[in-house]
């Protein structure tokens, strides 16, 4: 979920009292954590509507010796008494405290809007119906579920580490079909700050072309010398090649795709991972185990600058660590992955402008499936939908087609990236503005 | 060696005994103004022990413990849900307070919800059984890397209605889950004991065994499915295909009664209460009593899987199945205990007509795509059937087609019915287990690659 850092408070005595206890049982390194949160849900489907209010509180707490550990989590408040279990397997390792970045000057207002209402939230997917309606007559939503939520926690650890954070998010899940009886559905997902973010008209255009795509014929296989790639694709094809910027063993996992002078991609391409950036869903300024977060310059102009790397992976790789655990519910365990994880945009491209200027190529406008990598034969497959371009121009629909080539044609095929930067809710949210790519192919199958 | 390692949880008293449900009635009762309103609160504790492997990094020993509540309004076709964590009298009346339509003369009476304690967050039990597991695989001559993940799952509900206040219920399970460099192999058991121990260790075997084997291919050509498999089969093609739900997606539910959906080998009936004894349920996650329903007889449609609101939306559905994940989650219609009826075909003969055909021991995962009808069940490997029985050892398949038609090319039903614990369910996000008793199943004429 998204948060702003508050500065370090009070510690929670509640929270003081259980480092004690464990303490004093034995367990001198230990971690608590106190979640409380409340969300608005409401769904339409074709035949039946649900509101729900949820309200959550709860806590999990790790804790451990040099003869192993444990994790205990439940709801309510933690009590210092316990029941706790029996510590087992290897020791707990946490982080030290460190000083944290200077905290956004004020709350960013968003964080306490109050949550959408129930009319509130189903009059946004009863206009989402009408604009899809009018945007493609005769289609309709099988179904809409808007959840919008708010959280606080706190975090306690026997190193010293003290963190608060506030938290915001909404997401939206739209399955929708065509106007006639055999048409195919397809769905969406959605994440942003708040509910009310959300724009009915734009997303009811997106289903409606995507909509129409789905309803079109099977394309036969074409040259396409160029391919633009809208942000949802370029986002997707950003988290499956992962393992070249991400964790301790990405600098050899890529080595065999980068040139002599260090070169993985074309100077178009910069990507950073920032769990403070401004706006962003999961904003925050620590990270699910209290470690500070900033913005990491994983490829700059094409060149590998240093993996993404959390504090167990300090030593294990050349790279400054910084705070991207990630926690997405009080019941996990903090493991490390992507906050934002973006391609940086150009502020000076409209993403018009890539497709204006394609002579022959495709319009990759969204994904059909997953991603296959073949990390071995360094090739990647990608199932796509989206248009036929010639002369700049959309021509005729394209799906069940696969992007497909070698990973390192694509990284140093890409031309020129645009301004639209947009996040999507994957593994963490992962942000790509559109991108112009050659030495990509289209095919049939993968 | 330990024959039985089950914990004797179902011997304890439930947490909810005590609760006051004429108090939870009376507020309820405010709520529901309208004669055809329903309104119920569901209560929930729940209590998850893993023992991870000795290889894992993080903590070696993970409990969950919780419970929490859900007030709810059905009124036509609208739901209004409110849940909590934590369970006290005066957040039940602030959620009945979030359901109510119109805003009420006077405060909601905050009842009385004392719990039982509880206990100390131990499963000894687990501790054992990877030891039993290793020992099954060595007694089979292999070794290799395994990974073994062991969890305890212990449910309790209490569901209060207006009128009526079901007994609390429970369900105690067990989880494991088996990594090997070459795949994995999850499966939910009913207890912990050599036998089961023994299951898991076969099913690593068959995965290592495996490892190098080529592709396994079937043009058009006969696949005898292991009851494992078939109970895979039954959950994603019958169970899902028929929840009402699902089919409200493509018309009215009502419409499937009565439809040939499969062959007439095919005798398939959900049945919580036939489950083993430490799932078995007599009402389902509503409070409504449960009843052996017959999906297909003969092959036809007789009765979809429907929970309260598909009843009340749908006349002809009988409601009963009525499962949520969690609190926080609003009932849905889902299967609990399936069942396929036993054929007479003894399992050599299953084999014996099956000539060059691949035996389907046991299915990874299956998934069905409810607007098309489009169903994959995965297989982690393969055998083909030569001379009578099943030979060499071939890689991972899956099978492919459109529901009706896969039904429709059951052949014949084994003789001897299994128990198979058939997996987790994820269906919108709600985790359950599902549980099926199934013989093996011939079919014929499908393609497997």
């Amino acid at each position: 979920m998204s948060a702003s850092v508050e500065p370090p408070a009070a510690p929670s005595p509640v929270l003081e009292a259980v480092l004690r206890t464990l303490a004093r049982r034995g367990l001198p390194t230990a971690e608590v954590y106190r979640k409380r949160g409340r969300s608005r849900r409401v769904e339409q489907a074709e035949a039946a509507a649900t509101s729900a209010f949820v309200q959550e509180r709860a806590w999990a707490v790790r804790a451990g010796s040099e003869s192993g550990s444990f994790f205990a989590a439940g709801t309510g408040e933690p009590r210092p008494e316990g029941p706790w279990p029996e510590p087992g397997g290897r020791p707990l390792a946490l982080p030290e405290p460190e000083i944290p970045e200077p905290a956004p000057p004020s709350t960013p207002a968003d964080l306490d809007a109050p949550l959408v209402g129930e009319g509130e939230g189903l009059r946004l997917l009863a206009s989402l119906g009408r604009e899809l309606d009018s945007a493609l007559p005769g289609a309709r939503l099988l179904r809409a579920a808007l959840e919008d939520g708010w959280s606080e926690g706190e975090l306690a650890s026997s190193r010293g580490v003290r963190a608060r954070t506030r938290h915001r998010v909404a997401a939206l899940h739209v399955e929708a079909r065509g106007g006639g009886k055999a048409s195919p559905a397809v769905a969406l997902y959605l994440a942003a700050r708040e509910a009310r973010r959300f724009d009915p008209l734009s997303i009811a255009r997106r289903l409606a072309v995507r909509l129409e795509i789905a309803a079109a014929p099977l394309a036969e296989p074409f040259e396409a010398p160029e391919v633009v790639l809208a942000p949802p694709v370029a986002a997707r094809l950003l988290l499956g090649l992962a393992p070249l910027w991400i964790g301790s063993q990405a600098a050899s996992h890529g080595e065999r795709f980068r040139d002599g002078d260090g070169r993985l991609a074309s100077p178009a391409v910069s990507i950073a991972d920032d769990g403070r950036l401004p706006g962003g869903v999961f904003e925050s300024g620590v990270d699910g185990e209290g470690v500070p977060c900033r913005e990491v310059v994983l490829l700059q102009e094409g060149i590998f600058r240093q993996p993404l790397l959390s504090w167990r992976d300090a030593g294990r790789a050349a790279g400054e660590t910084s705070g991207c655990s990630r926690r997405p519910s009080w019941r996990d365990l903090p493991t490390p992955g992507p906050t934002h994880l973006y391609l940086k945009p150009d502020p000076r491209l409209a993403a018009s402008a890539l497709v204006g200027a394609v002579r022959r190529g495709a319009y990759a406008l969204d994904v059909e499936g997953g991603m296959a990598v073949d990390w071995e034969a360094g090739r990647f497959a990608l199932p796509v939908c989206g248009f036929r371009l010639e002369g700049g121009r959309a021509t005729s629909p394209l799906r069940g087609v696969w992007l497909t080539g070698e990973i390192a044609s694509l990284l140093r095929g890409i031309q020129a990236v645009a301004r639209d930067l947009t996040f999507h809710p994957l593994d963490g949210m992962i942000g790509a503005p559109t991108v112009l790519a050659t030495g990509v192919e289209l095919r049939r199958g993968a | 060696m330990a024959a039985h390692l089950t914990s004797p949880w179902h011997d304890r008293p439930v947490p909810f005994a005590r609760l006051d449900a004429p108090a939870i009635a009376r507020a309820l009762s405010q709520i529901a103004e309208r004669p055809e309103d329903l309104a119920d609160a569901f209560f929930e504790r729940r209590e998850d022990i893993e023992l991870a492997p000795d290889s894992t990094e993080g903590p070696g020993v993970r409990t969950l413990c919780e419970e929490g509540f859900a007030v709810r309004l059905l009124r036509g076709s609208e739901t209004f849900l409110a849940s909590r964590d934590g369970i006290d009298g005066r957040s039940f009346a602030e959620a009945v307070r979030q359901v109510a339509r119109a805003l009420p003369s006077a405060n909601y009476p905050e009842p009385a919800l004392p719990l039982g304690p509880w206990e100390d967050a131990a499963a000894p039990e687990l501790g054992e059984f990877p030891g039993l597991v290793l020992r099954a695989i060595r007694a089979r001559h292999v070794g290799f890397p395994l990974r073994l993940t062991v969890r305890r799952h212990r449910r309790e509900v209490a569901v209060v209605g207006v009128r009526l206040a079901a007994a609390p219920e429970r369900e105690v399970f067990y989880s494991c889950a088996a990594e090997l460099p070459w795949g994995r192999h999850g499966e939910l058991l009913t207890e912990l004991s050599a036998a089961s121990a023994d299951g898991v260790a076969a099913a690593c075997a068959a995965l290592f065994r495996a490892r190098h084997a080529g592709p396994a291919e079937l043009a058009s050509g006969v696949a005898v499915l292991g009851p494992g498999a078939t109970a895979v089969l039954l959950h994603e093609a019958v169970a899902h295909a028929l929840e009402a739900d699902t089919l409200a997606a493509t018309g009215r539910p009502e419409a499937a009664l009565g439809l040939q959906l499969g062959a007439a080998c095919l005798d398939v009936l959900d049945d919580p209460a036939a489950a083993p004894a430490a799932v078995a349920r007599t009402t389902d996650d509503e409070g409504s009593p449960v009843c052996r329903r017959w999906l297909l007889r003969g092959g036809v449609v007789e009765q979809p899987l429907a929970d309260a609101l598909w009843s009340r939306l749908s006349p002809a559905c009988v409601p009963g199945a009525g499962r949520r994940g969690s609190r926080h989650l609003p009932p849905g219609p889902r299967s609990s205990h399936l069942e396929l009826l036993p054929g007479g075909a003894p399992e050599e003969d299953l084999f014996a007509e099956a000539e060059g055909g691949l035996y389907l021991e046991v299915a990874s995962r299956g998934a069905l795509d409810p607007a098309s009808g489009e169903f994959t069940l995965r297989f982690p490997y393969a055998r083909r059937l030569r001379g009578g029985e099943p030979a060499e050892v071939l890689g991972p398949c899956a099978l492919r087609g459109r529901v009706a038609d896969l039904l429709s090319r059951a052949a014949a039903v084994g003789a001897e019915a299994h128990p198979a614990g058939a997996g987790w369910c994820a269906k919108g996000g709600q985790k359950l287990p599902v549980w099926a008793t199934a013989p093996a199943l011939r079919l014929e004429g499908v393609a497997i690659a």
